[in-house]
């Protein structure tokens, strides 16, 4: 007997929840929807075709790599729109277009299709396309320059010490990249959260670890409107709801997922207090994500009948998996730092000569007939005489470190070099010579000490900075008439500026003992 | 004081408004009745009657072989046509015993007659129980009399009453509580009769309010039954899940219920005890859903055990307008069977025929894609477990991690991970399979050690 009809067999259950993948990208980009249109409003309309630009490379690159590949199209998981619009809210509003172009590439192309698609990426492939362009393009990524709005981010001013304006910073409109309003995100985020698409967890425990982290290691405290900057600045939003919440770079399990948004807290304060990079968060989550695998691995929750006793543990510990891992974490981080410890204990020597001919170096090239350098007995008494106390008034925290007098091939006086150290960098302290030529003019500077962020303080590190303060006379300078401010880098052409004129100071009171 | 509920679990249409008002009918059968020998957990029924035999209503049709077994027991008179293999819901083929139904029903004698549980002993009560055949009708079809003779009877301190039929589209138990009411809570006070110290707990879920209603009347008067509703939400009537909700306890795959003091039964169960034991009647007859939306008149039915799908779905008035089955299912949605076609008889354990007009697995195979690590299968499992891991550990066959580090063979199959994946993985499949070559590689070893 064989049956008229046969229905399908298969395993239960037999229906399914209406939630598909495309749905839960799909309701992240509604939920970035707030930010993106504040961020088209406030910027203008560049700044939307820095999204159109990224969203569409975005699409086209998945889509010509299925069809290369010869893959089923995998457009409709609404993965590649939501990379695209995620990398674009992480650029600032004036980029060339070609950076979302590229950014965009390579976020789709090399960190997610080429490690198997959807799923099989190890990092955010939004994050990877911000952290690949910040590499690449460094100042066009930090050049946060827009018509009618002020050239340094909050956490510019903040790391210069001048106010900050919490609302503005809140409403996003205190600068920075396109998806700059921490309202907006936290809209956005709340409502992932309320509808249940993102692990509470991740957020919190990032937002929690991140603010404490600040409280004990910013430097002022537990200040909450200073922490409500910080949290409200720099992407932190954006990375605890958007970024370090996608599910594929995240572990699986709720204890994991604790363990993770610490890390990323944790992280972020570190490299946001003792990095010198522009951003701090963009490395937090892609190292965490890094660290999801092991995490996943070593936390396993036991189910919840043998959770019964007291002294167990949670998660599975299982010394087969915990011994191997840790020994292994910990052998790479012991090797590491003593291969650190011994190349520099090495070369620590070798280090200081060069440094020692490096301002030989500086002394010749700003004295250009100098062949002999000597330290004036007058000048060294003064230096020693202020005992490290900032040299005059107006200079802001600038200290003169020496003065050397230069002496050409007949034994005539060549004119002198004068060394300040300013404390005002916009990241780090600076250390400059100044080059006095016997006729009484400039003869330009030269910097042994510059750490600023590339793409922003740096910047006074260019030609066209640093040409003005060759052949003008050595009086007192002042920024915005004497000397044009590297575009983007206000406070440390400030900081140059300064430091320059205690210099010019420094050389009207004893340049003449110094001849 | 906020309703106690287990974690995890998830909140599937529960499509039981096509049924949930539609009263219980008698369905007599008109064809012949097939009785499988094995309906249960544990040995086949040993066939006690050979073909051309005249059989009666309540006549048992195969025997009780062994402790875990349970007799098998004619529902309608007349000829033994044959004693063959038969295609049963579960897809494969079982020693059948086929009656010709003769339409007269009549039955062996004594059966109806009514008695007393509270004159009787311990022992007599077992022995009508055991006699009936009844086993678990909730689905799983475990013998009840082993259940009612745990190795610890003292330390019982709970008999749960499982109403809370979490599966959806199936209504049976909603409406045989709201009808018979009186009749489950003497089945109950039978139960307690054997576990003096012990508590009676009827679990039902808030969707069912008439049910809540008819059975908080019935339970008035007796001191140590209580009626408990639980919040509606899969897999609610799950055995592990009510013990959780009743007696707060997380249970292992390996502990019986009695371990954590309680003894769990299905409505339908303890209303066949009641017959059994006060109507001298074996388990025969039961209440079925016959739902969906492929179903015209769906509704729940009184039906004998045996009796074909095919009949119950025309009983039901057939297929629906302009619509077709796309899938068919013995049992609810979420664990029901699917079946390949109609003509298959209704067991001991059978709640229900859905007939779906649209395949959710299907559907799923169409939409998938691969696992996005999203984790909400690990938040709605309700027994604590990671389904997101264990599917990976399934499809990579990495059986030492599933069983050892995941936990896997603590899955009660609920399904609720394959339900909630948006990716639509087919995770049951895969843990189906998995637990399927564990335990095969366990028997395997264990005949290996038992040769040396």
């Amino acid at each position: 007997m064989t049956p008229s009809v046969s229905y399908n067999v298969s395993s239960s259950p037999h229906v399914r929840s209406p939630l598909s993948t495309g749905h839960v990208m799909y309701d992240v980009i509604l939920a970035l929807l707030p930010a993106t249109l504040f961020g088209v409003w406030h910027f203008g309309v560049h700044a939307l075709l820095v999204v159109l630009m990224s969203v569409a490379s975005a699409v086209v690159t998945e889509f010509v790599f299925d069809y290369v590949t010869g893959r089923e199209n995998t457009l409709y998981d609404g993965s590649a729109v939501l990379t695209g619009l995620l990398l674009a809210l992480c650029i600032p509003a004036s980029v060339p277009l070609y950076i979302p172009y590229i950014g965009s590439v390579f976020a789709v192309l090399v960190v997610k299709c080429l490690f198997g698609g959807l799923g099989k990426n190890f990092m955010n492939p939004a994050l990877g396309g911000r952290c690949f362009l910040l590499l690449s393009f460094g100042s066009a990524m930090t050049n946060y320059a827009v018509d009618g709005v002020s050239g340094a981010t909050p956490l510019a001013q903040l790391g210069s010490g001048s106010a900050v304006n919490v609302v503005q910073v809140f409403t996003g409109h205190a600068g920075g990249v396109i998806g700059c309003s921490a309202f907006a995100l936290l809209l956005g985020g709340l409502y992932l959260w309320v509808i249940d698409a993102i692990p509470w967890r991740i957020p919190v425990s990032i937002l929690v670890s991140f603010a404490v982290f600040m409280g004990l290691f910013g430097g002022d405290g537990f200040n909450l409107p200073l922490l409500c900057v910080h949290l409200a600045s720099g992407g932190v939003f954006m990375a605890a709801f958007f970024m370090a919440t996608d599910p594929v770079t995240s572990p699986v399990t709720a204890p994991g997922q604790l363990i993770y948004g610490c890390c990323v807290g944790v992280l972020s304060g570190f490299f946001r207090v003792f990095g010198s990079s522009a951003d701090s968060v963009s490395y937090a989550v892609i190292l965490s994500n890094l660290a999801t695998p092991l995490i996943d691995e070593l936390i396993i929750p036991k189910p919840y009948a043998y959770r019964d006793s007291a002294n167990d543990a949670p998660f599975t510990f299982d010394k087969k998996v915990w011994v191997p891992a840790v020994c292994a974490v910990v052998c790479v981080l012991g090797v590491s730092v003593g291969l650190l410890r011994g190349v520099a204990g090495v070369t620590a020597g070798i280090v200081e000569k060069r440094q020692l001919s490096e301002s030989l170096t500086a002394y010749r090239a700003l004295l250009p007939d100098a062949v002999d350098f000597s330290i004036p007995d007058a000048t060294q008494k003064a230096i020693e005489g202020l005992n490290g106390a900032a040299w005059g008034s107006g200079f802001g925290e600038v200290i003169i470190q020496e003065a050397v007098s230069g002496t050409d091939a007949v034994g005539a006086a060549a004119g002198h070099v004068v060394t300040v150290r300013t404390m005002d960098g916009r990241d780090a302290p600076i250390t400059l010579s100044v080059g006095f030529l016997p006729d009484g003019t400039l003869n330009g500077i030269l910097y042994s000490e510059l750490n600023e962020t590339p793409g922003i303080g740096m910047k006074v590190e260019e030609e066209s900075f640093t040409g003005q303060f060759v052949g003008i006379p050595a009086a007192a300078l002042t920024l915005g008439s004497d000397i044009d401010a590297a575009s983007g880098a206000t406070i440390s052409s400030t900081a140059v500026v300064n430091a320059v004129n205690a210099a010019i100071d420094f050389h009207i009171a004893y340049g003449d003992q110094m001849n | 004081m906020t309703k106690r509920t287990f974690r995890g679990g998830v909140h599937p249409d529960d499509g039981k408004a096509y049924s949930r008002d539609a009263a219980l009918t008698v369905y007599e059968p008109k064809g012949e009745l097939v009785f499988p020998v094995s309906q249960h957990i544990g040995k086949p029924a040993k066939v006690t009657v050979k073909v051309g035999d005249k059989v009666l209503v309540g006549q048992v049709l195969a025997e009780q072989d062994g402790y875990v077994s349970s007799n098998i027991c004619s529902s309608c008179s007349g000829t033994v046509k044959a004693i063959e293999k038969r295609r049963t819901v579960m897809g494969n083929l079982v020693e059948s015993v086929v009656v010709d139904n003769d339409g007269k029903f009549r039955a062996v004698k004594g059966m109806g007659d009514k008695a007393d549980f509270r004159k009787m002993n311990r022992d007599t009560i077992m022995q009508r129980i055991r006699d009936a055949g009844i086993v678990g009708m909730g689905g799983a079809s475990f013998p009840t009399p082993v259940k009612l003779e745990p190795k610890n009877p003292d330390g019982i301190e709970y008999v749960i009453v499982n109403g809370a039929e979490c599966e959806p589209y199936i209504t049976c138990d909603d409406q045989l509580m709201r009808t018979h009411a009186g009749e489950i809570v003497t089945g109950l006070e039978i139960m307690l009769s054997l576990f003096p110290k012990a508590q009676g707990v009827i679990v039902i879920e808030e969707n069912k309010p008439e049910a809540i209603a008819a059975m908080t009347e019935a339970v008035t008067m007796s001191q140590n039954i209580r009626v408990q509703p639980a919040p509606t939400k899969y897999p609610q009537g799950g055995e592990k899940s009510i013990i959780k909700v009743v007696a707060g306890k997380d249970t292992k795959m390996s502990q019986l219920p009695a371990e954590a003091g309680c003894i769990v039964d299905n409505v339908s169960t303890v209303y066949a005890i009641y017959e059994a034991v006060c109507l001298a009647t074996p388990l025969i007859r039961r209440a079925v859903t016959v739902t969906g939306p492929a179903v015209r008149n769906p509704g729940n039915f009184i039906v004998r055990v045996g009796t074909s799908f095919r009949e119950l779905f025309e009983a039901a008035g057939g297929l629906a307008d302009g619509a077709e089955i796309r899938k068919a299912i013995a049992g609810g949605a979420m664990m029901g069977i699917a079946i390949a076609d109609l003509d298959v008889p209704v067991q001991k354990a059978s709640n229900a025929l859905t007939l779906l007009t649209v395949d959710g697995v299907e559907e799923a195979e169409r939409k998938l894609t691969p696992c996005i690590r999203c984790g909400r299968c690990n938040e709605v499992c309700p027994m604590g477990l990671t389904p997101q891991m264990m599917g990976v550990a399934a499809e990579r066959k990495d059986y030492w991690k599933y069983e050892n580090r995941l936990y896997g063979l603590e899955c009660i199959s609920c399904g609720s991970c394959t339900y909630v994946c948006p990716a639509k993985r087919p995770l049951m499949q895969l843990f189906k399979d998995a637990k399927g070559a564990i335990l095969e590689a366990r028997r395997a070893a264990q005949q290996g050690g038992g040769a040396k």
